[in-house]
């Protein structure tokens, strides 16, 4: 079969070359929104990386970045005997005011009072006394690093280990518990308290358990907290996120058709010449969605392989912006950019319909 | 006596209506044989081009009918005349109308793809009737590098590739130089008796009586006259006699033999 669809395209190669980056771009917009949105969508999985599987909170209690929590700390002490449980965690969480030189931040504080027989990653989630362990992106913001001295609440600590994470809305920072059941102002109480359910127990048949030894306080598992979190993002952004998407796949859509458009109307005569010489109009449309197709596959594996080199250089050159690019997301809008080249054939193929084959015996 | 390949029979043509009613073509009927070249000539705007572009089925006649291999074509529906296009006629162009972006090869393998010959079996048809065409070192130049007399053998082999039973060409010398143009008419007299199909010419060249076996001149739409150097009246006298028809065929014969040894003008 004689590629004519590619060849009226190559044959104008710089508006190709356009047209195929303009797909790109669009393409490129939408992975970069989708990827940001997946990536602070995954904020919350932070629940699921600490050291157990069961929350227990008071309730109303949506998760701890969102909400706070008052429970007595002599509560511990009650579910260790609760059949099942592993450990208990007392978790004292709150946002504060930050000092670091010359600006102040908004950070997340956690402290975890891990009993002596829990064996955790030194200096990341219970640091010695008067040190805080701190996330990258918090270090980044306030120019601080290992050794520096921040003021917390008033009082100066040290800045003991930096972990990786943090991002452009949330970062935590580990304090010693101790350090935080004085900095809080909360010596009989705690924030939540985190279950670690024995070998072999039923998480469900546990935290039923630990409703009957507590009653009236909730439980949610890490994995709920991370799907509340997740879902309080998607309330925010995912408006947002979609009408960003909507205007790159119609700015994407715009521009395959444009110039299939051109490339039909500037081969107008021609098109009269294979009708005049026979051609369907199903072997003529097949010319013109080709054209879009090549246009809209080119240009949308450029934007899927750009979008990927951007992640990684987002990842490394900013890293407060989470990006996570999904193969099934890149795959969806690469499927979605095919459909828009199809339906951007529409308007060509109208045209087309219109083309008097009787104009080609005119000189 | 084989039946006319093409039969046109009372065709006018008229555009507008009203005070603006402009009668491009009236009352117009002639026949074409196998192997024969009907000429039409004609001053501008004397209607020409509209009567081929009803023969070709691509202007459908007010009145009349044409009939293309025993087929009425002004009774099939507008969604059946391309078939007709693609598989009984074949068209030549003043403008040649090559695709520029392609190929002398893919402008001849393209309308092989209109009628579903594909791959290599397109590709080796589309290369024979260059080569025929005497363009052999000519195949993959692009239709702009070729010279006009090259685009418009280009073109007269893309209008034979699906082995038309009529080929229609409207004024092919007249973007052409005297030699290419004559080079041009006597590959399409030649290919015109090899294969047996019949063709059309419209000129306002009179030199391109010379390869015609019949001439058609048109006025203002009408049917002016009918000539063949003396051969056609003579023809059309005893076309009427069934019984002489054989001998009519006969004295076209000769009349071929004859324009084949002094195909100049």
């Amino acid at each position: 079969m004689v590629p004519l669809a590619r060849r009226n395209l190559l044959s104008e190669k710089a508006r190709f070359a356009m047209s195929i980056a303009g797909v790109a771009f669009a393409v490129l917009l939408i992975l970069i929104v989708v990827s940001l949105y997946r990536g602070w969508s995954n904020v919350g999985r932070f629940y699921t990386q600490l050291p157990g599987d069961v929350w227990v909170a008071q309730p109303g209690t949506s998760d701890p970045f969102h909400s706070t929590s008052f429970l007595p700390l002599a509560d511990a002490q009650r579910l260790t005997k609760v059949d099942g449980v592993r450990t208990v965690i007392p978790v004292y969480a709150r946002h504060i005011a930050f000092g670091a030189p010359g600006h102040e931040l908004d950070v997340f504080a956690m402290a975890l009072d891990v009993p002596p027989t829990v064996r955790l990653r030194p200096d990341t989630y219970e640091p010695r006394s008067g040190t805080i362990d701190i996330d990258r992106m918090l270090a980044s913001q306030a120019h601080v690093g290992i050794g520096d001295s921040l003021r917390v609440l008033g009082r100066p600590l040290v800045v003991a280990s930096i972990h990786s994470g943090g991002n452009s809305i949330f970062q935590t920072a580990f304090l010693n518990a101790a350090d935080a059941r004085a900095l809080f102002g909360i010596d009989d109480f705690t924030n939540f308290l985190l279950v670690s359910v024995a070998p072999g127990a039923r998480v469900a048949t546990v935290t039923a358990a630990l409703h009957q030894a507590l009653p009236g306080t909730e439980t949610h598992t890490s994995e709920q907290f991370a799907t509340s979190f997740a879902d309080r993002v998607n309330a925010g952004f995912l408006a947002v996120v979609g009408v960003l998407v909507g205007i790159g796949f119609v700015v994407g859509g715009a521009v395959i058709a444009l110039t299939t458009y051109t490339a039909t109307v500037e081969r107008a005569r021609e098109f009269g010449v294979l009708k005049a010489i026979g051609a369907s109009g199903t072997f003529l449309y097949r010319v013109v969605i080709r054209q879009s197709l090549i246009v809209g596959m080119l240009g949308a594996a450029l934007g899927v392989a750009s979008a990927v080199a951007a992640t990684r250089l987002i990842r490394y050159g900013v890293p407060e912006f989470i990006t996570v690019l999904r193969p099934l997301d890149a795959a969806g809008v690469f499927a979605v950019a095919i459909l828009m080249a199809i339906a951007a054939s529409y308007v060509p193929v109208r045209r087309i319909d219109r083309i008097d084959p009787a104009e080609v015996f005119r000189a | 006596m084989n039946p006319p390949l093409l039969e046109v029979e009372r065709v006018s043509k008229e555009f507008g209506s009203g005070p603006t009613l402009v009668r491009a073509v009236a009352d117009v009927s002639f026949t074409t044989d196998p192997g024969e070249v009907t000429l039409i000539i004609g001053p501008s705007g004397s209607g020409k081009t509209t009567l081929l572009s009803m023969v070709g089925g691509i202007l459908r006649p007010t009145s009349g009918r044409v009939v293309v291999n025993g087929i009425d074509i002004t009774s099939l529906k507008r969604r059946e005349l391309p078939r007709v296009r693609r598989e009984l006629v074949g068209f030549v162009f003043q403008t040649f109308n090559l695709l520029e972006s392609l190929s002398a090869l893919e402008n001849v393998e393209i309308a092989l793809n209109i009628a579903g010959v594909t791959g290599q079996v397109a590709r080796e048809r589309a290369r024979a009737l260059l080569c025929e065409a005497g363009l052999e070192q000519r195949l993959h130049f692009s239709a702009q590098a070729l010279s006009a007399g090259e685009r418009q053998r280009v073109a007269l082999a893309r209008a034979l590739a699906n082995e038309p039973r009529l080929l229609l060409a409207d004024e092919p010398t007249a973007n052409l130089d005297s030699e290419a143009g004559r080079d041009v008419m006597a590959l399409l007299r030649g290919l015109t008796e090899s294969r047996g199909h019949a063709a059309v010419v419209v000129s306002h060249d009179p030199r391109l009586r010379e390869v015609a076996d019949r001439v058609l001149r048109l006025a203002d739409g009408r049917l002016a006259s009918t000539e063949s150097d003396g051969r056609t009246a003579l023809l059309e006298a005893v076309a009427s006699s069934p019984m002489a028809r054989e001998g009519a065929d006969s004295l076209r014969r000769v009349a071929r033999a004859v324009r084949r040894s002094r195909l100049r003008w």
